[in-house]
């Protein structure tokens, strides 16, 4: 169906020193909890953020880069199931998932 | 055992300095991703969804019990505590950091194992029958040639970038263990007229998109002439096999292409100028590599053992396990157990380090050491005493690894899938659970009789679902998972590759289906020894597809 | 470009013709297997020292009758990934005997060289940039072999006759 909005996205990638599944933050950083990646609300904000996933891959911070789709609505919610997965782990050992948001401090 | 000597020991430890320094140089960024992702396949290292994932190595499934005990320590130290048996007789963790990779390398190296050519585009780990050296069939056992391949291919110069991966298996006994004609070369260890052993070499299996069963193309090569055989097999696909094409690039594509004559006559070209290059290791090496399989000093011991008799006639859930997780061992008073790593509900083929340490411990009281893995995700015991075999039943009960159900439908193939795999289309392992909690009672299960059922997350096929008397492919549909159905794979000496029923199921309705595919075996069987596999064969796909999508 | 053998950067003696440039008489070129084919009267006679360059799909039957009087083959690997070449030198020095120098050109990294010389080959076509450290330790990354390749570097299994006849472990 045609979508009248642009689709919401968020960059994410794997780090390359220990494979760690991270988000693009708004504060420019690459954060483990997708309820903190940078929305791309635009086709020109998700072209940005492809920018600098590739030059974060090029920098050899990250590997994998990919720019996702999530549902509209504030807080990152991938669209995909296996976005959803690999934001939060395996389901099928619950134990070992992490939060979609840091950690209370 | 295989046990290293110096240069075995040199190769191993200058081989985790080589790949130490290639992750350093591509922590510095010398190395581009492109150029370390094939360096890092070759030992073993892939990107999962969540980590990386390290493939480490169990050349033909034998394990002794101090190489357990350290895979075990692995899993605690460098990872969540856990790891999975594969189909491949590989073991895989599932949280790896790369910095962390030299170290863990080091410590695999210390116990004599590694995770050389587990993955990329070269001769990958050699599998065997898991029951080799102690099943009765036997005709040699398959280690002795593993091994030599196993040396013969590691860090083969020529072979180390094909155009896609080379799996090999051998098999010892007519009844092959260990899905020889799924492999890229199967080799099947025979006798010839003049009653000599030799190797029967099939050529071009795989799984994959284009599953295929391997066509002989060599029936009896002689021992002394394996490896340059091989190597003519090798350099014949190197240099033609596609490399355009990554789904056509595996050996099964070049022998349909060229015709399995054509492709046996190249290697037949080429085979004496391997031969004259000296690739054949001589005799003595065979003998040498021979002599560490030699059999261990078994006790002399009268069937019919009274302790073990008893126990079976007073426990039934006992000898019931017996009667499906115990394989006949060629020497008298001993059996070969298979440890099912399928508990209800459970996860196929994982095992935490406290199981993995008393599986170890268990080794060392119970079977000399020795732990084997099987293409099937389980491991095995494989020289128990018939008197000891009650005690390692309560032990396996107390680790929660005593179902007894090897060949039967809970014993259950998955991949990773869409838990783990960034490849996947959908979940295989959840599908696994609940299959396995549908056919929990035990006596429906021994009425079902032998019935394997195999799951794969997505095309590739890991799961072995082609070969699945029942295999279940999980596809994505829109952002759904969707799982197919096949029915009518085998993966023994009688391999066929299942055929799609029709369209798939939900995540919700294919425990269902499968249920209903059950039903109709067992209401169209001709007597209960007529295993789902031989009715399948005799009536068809028809009266399945009817039961599951109605008369069209 | 530069050149490299084992051992680190070399002199390279020789000139790439384009299939129109004309060769002076007495130079080292090297030319395309088409040009060889065509021209190979007139480049043998001319030219100083002849070499070639083959694809990795060439057909070495082909080659065959100008190997003595080339002295110098360049085998491209398409990408890092290309593995042909290292069957194509194996079949150069095994079964066609070429003794002369052979060169892999392309997108190989130094990790790559040490089994390209097992396999034959003598010297490399390389990036400026090349790393010359990471090449010398990749040379020296193994002591023993366990199979027969082009080099004939004594196998493992020959070590183990000599060194333990009984076939003891360490
Ligand atoms: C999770 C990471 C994994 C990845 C990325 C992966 C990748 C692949 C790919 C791409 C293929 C298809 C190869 C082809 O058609 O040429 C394949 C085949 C296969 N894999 Fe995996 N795999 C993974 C895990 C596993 C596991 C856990 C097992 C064992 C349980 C396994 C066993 C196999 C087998 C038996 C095949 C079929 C071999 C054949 O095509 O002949 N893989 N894998
Ligand atoms: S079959 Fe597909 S989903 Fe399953 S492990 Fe292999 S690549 Fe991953």
């Amino acid at each position: 169906m045609a979508q009248a909005k642009p689709q919401n996205k968020i960059l994410t990638a794997n780090r390359l020193r220990n494979g760690e599944t991270v988000y693009y933050t708004a504060a420019g950083e690459w954060s483990p909890y997708v309820s903190e990646a940078r929305i791309a609300t635009t086709a020109e904000d998700a072209d940005a953020l492809a920018k600098i996933g590739a030059a974060a891959y090029a920098a050899n911070t990250v590997i994998d880069v990919a720019v996702i789709d999530v549902n509209p609505g504030a807080g990152a919610k991938p669209s995909h199931i296996r976005e959803v997965i690999r934001a939060t782990g395996p389901t099928v050992r619950v134990d070992l998932n992490k939060s979609v948001a840091p950690p209370q401090r | 055992m295989y046990i290293y000597d110096q240069f075995d020991h040199a190769i191993t430890k200058e081989r985790v300095a080589e790949f130490s320094q290639q992750v350093s140089r591509r922590l510095t960024g010398e190395l581009s991703e492109e150029q370390f992702r094939p360096l890092r396949l070759m030992n073993g290292l892939y990107l999962q969804l969540h980590a990386y994932m390290l493939r480490v190595a169990i050349p033909y499934g034998t394990l002794s019990s101090k190489q357990l005990h350290k895979l075990a320590d692995i899993a605690k130290k460098y990872d969540r505590d856990y790891a999975h048996f594969t189909t491949r007789q590989n073991i895989q963790y599932n949280w790896i950091k790369l910095d962390q990779v030299p170290d863990l390398l080091a410590e695999l190296a210390s116990v004599e194992m590694h995770a050389n050519q587990t993955s990329g585009n070269c001769i990958r780990n050699v599998t065997a029958d898991q029951f080799a050296g102690v099943a009765g069939d036997e005709i040699e056992d398959p280690r002795i040639i593993s091994e030599v391949i196993r040396q013969w291919s590691t860090f083969h110069p020529e072979f180390s970038f094909l155009p896609r991966k080379f799996k090999i298996a051998v098999t010892g006994a007519p009844k092959d263990r260990a899905a020889i004609q799924y492999h890229d070369i199967g080799i099947h260890i025979v006798k010839n007229d003049a009653g000599e052993t030799g190797y029967a070499i099939y050529v071009g299996g795989g799984m994959g998109r284009t599953p295929v069963v391997a066509p002989l193309i060599k029936p009896f090569v002689a021992r002394a002439d394996l490896l340059s055989y091989l190597e003519a097999c090798l350099r014949v696909y190197n240099l033609h096999g596609r490399r355009d094409n990554i789904y056509k690039a595996r050996i099964k594509i070049l022998v349909r292409d060229l015709g399995p004559a054509e492709y046996a006559r190249q290697v037949e070209e080429m085979w004496p100028m391997t031969r004259a290059a000296g690739v054949d290791v001589p005799a003595g090496e065979v003998a040498r590599i021979a002599a560490f399989f030699a059999p261990p000093a078994y006790d002399k011991i009268l069937e019919p053992v009274a302790a073990f008799t008893a126990a079976k006639a007073k426990y039934s859930a006992f000898a019931r396990w017996v009667q499906t997780n115990v394989h006949p061992h060629k020497v008298p008073g001993y059996g070969a157990v298979t440890i099912s790593l399928k508990p209800i509900g459970g996860i196929p083929g994982d095992a935490s380090s406290a199981q993995m340490h008393a599986i170890a411990d268990m080794a060392d009281t119970y079977s000399l050491g020795e732990v084997r893995v099987t293409h099937v995700q389980n491991l095995v015991l494989p020289n128990v005493k018939q008197a000891d075999l009650f005690a390692v039943w309560q032990r396996l009960g107390e680790i929660g690894f005593a179902e007894g159900n090897v060949g039967l439908i809970t014993d259950i193939i998955a991949c990773p899938g869409l838990d783990y795999c960034s490849l996947a289309n959908a979940r295989s392992i959840p599908i696994a659970q609940r299959l396995s909690q549908k056919f929990a009672d035990l006596d429906r299960q021994h009425n079902i009789g032998p019935l394997q059922i195999k799951i794969s997350g997505c095309i590739n096929a890991c799961g072995h679902h082609h070969a699945g008397h029942i295999g279940i492919l999980g596809v994505d549909k829109a952002g759904v998972e969707l799982y197919q159905l096949t029915l009518g794979g085998a993966g023994d000496e009688t391999a066929s590759i299942g055929q799609l029923l029709g369209p798939g199921f939900t995540s919700e309705d294919i425990v269902g289906a499968v249920d209903k595919l059950v039903n109709t075996y067992l209401d169209l069987r001709e007597k209960p020894s007529e295993t789902f596999l031989e009715a399948y064969r005799r009536v068809g796909p028809a009266p399945f597809k009817e039961s599951l999508y109605g008369r069209r | 470009m530069a050149v490299v053998d084992r051992n680190g950067p070399i002199a390279d003696a020789w000139t790439r013709l384009a299939d129109e440039e004309a060769v002076s008489k007495g130079a080292s070129v090297i030319v395309s297997f088409a040009r060889l084919k065509n021209e190979h009267n007139s480049l043998f006679s001319t030219a100083g020292a002849v070499g070639v360059e083959i694809p990795g799909d060439v057909n070495l039957d082909e080659l065959e009758p100008f190997l003595p009087r080339l002295s110098v083959i360049v085998v491209r690997m398409a990408t890092m990934r290309d593995g042909r070449a290292f069957s194509i030198g194996r079949l150069l020095r095994e079964r066609y005997s070429y003794g002369a120098d052979m060169r892999a050109v392309g997108d190989f990294i130094p990790d790559q060289i040490l089994f390209l010389l097992r396999c034959g080959f003598t010297s490399f076509e390389v990036k400026d940039n090349f790393p010359i450290d990471s090449l010398k330790r990749s040379v020296a990354a193994y002591t023993a072999w366990y199979q027969r390749a082009s080099d004939r570097a004594t196998t493992v299994a020959e070590l183990r006759q000599g060194a333990n006849p009984n076939g003891g472990t360490s």
